[in-house]
């Protein structure tokens, strides 16, 4: 085989200009660790099999998976394929198509702390490569336990497997799975830990739930349209309600869990970046930067949760035993690796305020919990009602229009408004204009993973959390952990509990009542 | 029950097994309202599912006679699973047709509808399908009908694949309420063809005009632009001296599309053209930047597994007498060969006519590349032979 002139890596591809037919990243190498994992079985295969089978990937792309578990390449194929089988998007699995697929999937077996174990990855790696004839393009993907990020970008850099940027040079793109800290000191210390090694453009913070479609709608639906922006704000919306519900219980993370709770779990990440979104101002263009420059505006501009409103602003729970889809289910002190004096939340609302000229004055209400009754994530904004009621004023009929944005499942979004009843009487009833993504295009969208996936290997952060935005949300979600430690010390700790299979403690719906308001039935 | 109500009832059964229905052409609306009312006021007792009526596209197919109808109606239940249409089907009959439609104007109505399954079993009645037939003569009512049967607020393609329909149709009737022309060279038996092609383009401009031929050679073109990605870079393209593509008799035009896409792409102006012994054609080209030496371009007829392409190899050869080739080694299967990696074997995307309908509908089917493809193909195959004989 030849070997390559410098000529050649200095001219670009002029035949991938104007191509239409997809975004196709470049000829690369993607090295997962934590390989042996749950997640790279559930999602990252079958998301990269999907994308293959989509012809979004290049022709020429390696995936080497590294783990502390021993595996054979042939051992740890067999092993993803029925991961592909069972989850990918793209099913059934096609034989020929996974055969020539899985002809690039190779495995590696080392420890995270193991400069060696490192050694041998790069010489792998660089093998493989030049079998393949591929440019040194590399992600790597951590999908490890948080405790290993520091060391194994360490080891990276040691390596030198992730060298910095340079024009015409390959890049090394390294995507850090969630939690990225467990409060804020530990955010900054990891951010900086990383800095020292890669920068930040190099460094691709996944929160999937960015990834939904139906979130990345939001930005369509909102900058898009011309009828919708001019209502979001103090003057037309009354409240905004935003839920993450799951039906399942801590299931085999209950270690895991009692040092997160709900807190860490989903409101940090996931909740406050769909409350980014909905609540931003329009960034001056759809490019990563811009959009998470607003993101974070609104982030910084979440008010602190004074101590004197604490307790009529933020609720946390615990589930106790109940019924989920007609099963008893244990409440959360019965849950295996959970201490039976355990306080960590498996529910929390929160009524939180942003400080700016668009919302002042609105609350945006936060709830999420475990083993609710339908697994359930949308933002639901409610308008205000009209200044002079002509109608219902013999029932209660009028209800206030509400736009809801269904993250998942059924991703859509639905409109209610008050319609008049047919006949005689002025009778007015709700009805709802609604959007489905699967009955209006006539097919489901890709899974989150994918998506992301195929923007880190296009160099698109957009749709990934810088580390300004994960240091300004863990400095707002710190001062709540704080507090709680204070309550705990004090001995006067505040936990409700809820009966697995409801929509959390009463006191979630009296927070809501205080202020004449009720939780939507989403 | 009275025999208006066992008509209806007998209706909407078989609206929602999705078969066609009789209906005057004056009250198709109102028909397809009312059999809508009813499915979505039966979802929730009978199929145990929300019905939801929707659309993407108006959907316009001209046809000519019951063969091409029952292609084109195979053709719309298949679009339908993709995406969401109301198909209006314009057919006119072929006087070989037996028992051609009859009424007063010689125009006959159908409608049904399109039910995707669901997963689970359930059942969503989807989208729907006007069906318009009448003899020749009826071509004048169908511009009129289709601007009556357009759902307002949604855009409008024109399916145009039947080279027999009257072309008078596509540029007075249809272009004006059209928002995509969707044509397909594949279907061209000759490239001379192609020249039809072109002037309706321009017709259409600037509607996007989407061309299956072209969305065919997707997969071809996107597997040998990916041979130049890193670590090999451009410069064996701005140093090609030889490009041949190797295609089915009869797929020429295909082949001639994707010579135009690379002198498209690289600024190669053409020279001259010849017929070869071998029953090919050949191009000569001059560099866009004026550097010496030349390309000559092979379209040679060959045997071997092909789809609807037609096209088998694309094989670009450099200064260095370095190849670069894609070389198609079953229907559906590639190999790569570069000179920097073993030879691979991929496979290639095989859609079906309904699937590349539906990319055609989508943001592939306003591809701007196309249009300078087409009117280069164009100018090539303008370009006088240099040998003896004419190759048109």
């Amino acid at each position: 085989m030849k070997t390559l002139s410098e000529e050649s890596l200095l001219l670009p591809n002029p035949l991938r200009e104007g191509l239409v037919e997809e975004r196709i990243p470049e000829p690369a190498a993607m090295v997962i660790f934590g390989a042996s994992g749950d997640l790279t079985r559930r999602k990252l295969l079958p998301a990269l099999y999907s994308l293959t089978r989509d012809r979004l990937l290049p022709a020429r792309f390696a995936v080497l998976g590294f783990g502390r578990q021993v595996l054979s390449d042939e051992a740890f194929r067999e092993e993803m394929r029925h991961g592909c089988e069972e989850f990918a998007r793209r099913r059934p699995v096609d034989p020929a198509l996974w055969a020539a697929f899985a002809r690039n999937v190779f495995y590696q077996q080392g420890a995270y702390d193991d400069p060696a174990a490192f050694r041998r990855l790069k010489v792998r790696l660089e093998e493989i490569e030049h079998t393949l004839g591929l440019p040194g393009n590399r992600v790597f993907y951590l999908s490890t336990p948080p405790s290993t990020f520091a060391p194994v970008i360490r080891s990276l850099g040691h390596a030198n497997l992730a060298p910095k940027p340079a024009p015409g040079q390959p890049f090394s793109r390294v995507i850090i799975e969630k939690p990225f800290g467990i409060d804020l000191q530990t955010a900054r210390a990891l951010n900086t830990e990383v800095h020292d090694i890669l920068d930040e453009q190099q460094i691709y913070r996944i929160d999937h739930y960015l990834g939904k479609e139906t979130v990345q709608n939001l930005l369509v639906f909102r900058f898009a349209n011309g009828i919708f922006e001019p209502l979001w704000n103090n003057h037309f919306v009354d409240h905004v309600q935003i839920t993450g519900a799951e039906t399942v219980g801590v299931e085999a993370r209950g270690g895991y869990f009692e040092q997160a709770g709900s807190m860490r779990d989903m409101v940090q990440n996931h909740l406050l970046q769909v409350l980014s979104l909905a609540a931003m101002e329009p960034p001056v263009a759809f490019e990563a930067d811009a959009v998470r420059d607003e993101k974070l505006k609104v982030l910084k501009a979440l008010r602190f949760i004074p101590v004197s409103d604490f307790e009529q602003q933020v609720v946390r729970a615990q589930y106790a035993a109940g019924s989920i889809g007609g099963k008893t289910v244990p409440g959360y002190l019965s849950e295996p690796d959970v201490s039976p004096r355990s306080t960590t939340e498996t529910f929390v609302a929160l009524k939180l305020f942003i400080d700016s000229w668009r919302w002042a004055g609105v609350p945006f209400y936060l709830r999420s919990g475990k083993r609710m009754p339908k697994r359930v994530t949308e933002i639901a904004i409610q308008f205000k009602e009209a200044p002079h009621l002509l109608f219902g004023k013999r029932g209660e009929t009028i209800r206030p229009n509400v736009l809801s944005i269904r993250i998942q499942p059924d991703e859509g979004i639905a409109l209610n408004f008050g319609s008049k009843l047919p006949g005689p009487a002025m009778e007015i009833a709700p009805v709802s204009m609604e959007f489905r993504y699967g009955s209006s295009f006539g097919v489901e969208p890709p899974e989150a993973y994918e998506r992301l996936l195929l923007d880190c290997l296009l160099g698109d952060g957009t749709l990934f959390t810088r580390a300004d935005e994960v240091e300004a949300s863990w400095s707002w979600v710190s001062r709540i952990h704080q507090r709680w430690a204070e309550q705990v010390a004090a001995g006067r700790t505040t936990l409700d509990s809820y009966p697995a299979g409801s929509w959390g403690p009463d006191a979630a719906d009296r927070m809501l009542a205080a202020d004449g308001r009720a939780w939507r039935l989403p | 029950m009275s025999p208006d109500a066992e008509r209806e009832h007998a209706n909407f059964e078989r609206f929602a097994r999705g078969e066609p229905i009789a209906v005057e052409v004056g009250e198709i609306e109102r028909e397809l309202g009312a059999l809508w009312k009813r499915a979505s006021s039966a979802g929730d007792t009978h199929a145990g599912a929300a019905v939801s009526r929707a659309a993407l596209w108006n959907l316009v197919i001209p046809a000519r006679g019951a063969g091409a109808l029952a292609k084109t109606k195979a053709l719309v239940d298949e679009i339908a699973q993709g995406v969401p249409v109301r198909a209006i089907t314009l057919c006119l009959d072929d006087p070989s047709d037996v028992g051609a439609g009859a009424g007063g104007d010689g125009l006959v109505a159908t409608i049904e509808s399109n039910v995707v399954s669901q997963p689970g079993g359930a059942r969503v009645v989807y989208s729907e399908e006007i069906t318009l037939r009448g003899p020749v003569a009826a071509e004048t009512h169908f511009g009129a009908l289709v601007r009556a049967l357009q759902i307002p607020g949604v855009p409008t393609a024109a399916l145009w694949t039947d080279a027999t329909m009257p072309s008078a149709l596509l540029t007075h009737e249809l272009l004006p309420v059209t928002d995509r022309l969707i044509v397909d060279t594949g279907s061209c038996v000759r490239p001379p063809h192609l020249f039809d092609l072109q002037r309706l383009a321009a017709h259409a401009h600037p509607l996007p005009v989407a061309d299956l031929g072209w969305l065919r050679l997707g997969s071809l073109r996107l597997l040998f632009a990916g041979l130049f990605d890193p670590p090999v870079g451009g410069a064996p393209l701005h140093r090609a001296t030889r490009l041949t593509v190797r295609h089915r008799p009869g797929g020429d035009l295909s082949a001639l599309l994707l010579v135009a896409w690379l002198g498209q792409m690289l600024g190669w102006r053409p020279l001259r053209s010849a017929q070869t012994s071998d029953g090919g054609l050949r191009f000569d080209f001059a560099r866009g930047d004026g550097a010496a030496g030349g390309i000559e371009a092979f379209l040679l007829p060959s045997d071997g597994a092909c789809d609807a392409t037609g096209v088998l190899a694309i094989e670009l050869a450099d200064r260095g007498r370095d190849e670069y080739i894609v070389c198609r080694t079953a229907i559906d299967q590639a190999s790569v060969q570069l000179p920097i990696a073993p030879a691979k074997a991929v496979k290639l995307d095989a859609s079906s006519d309904a699937e590349l309908c539906v990319a055609a509908l989508g943001p592939r089917g306003r591809d701007p590349l196309f249009a300078k493809c087409l009117a280069y193909a164009g100018g090539l195959w303008a370009l006088e032979p240099q040998t003896t004989g004419s190759r048109r």
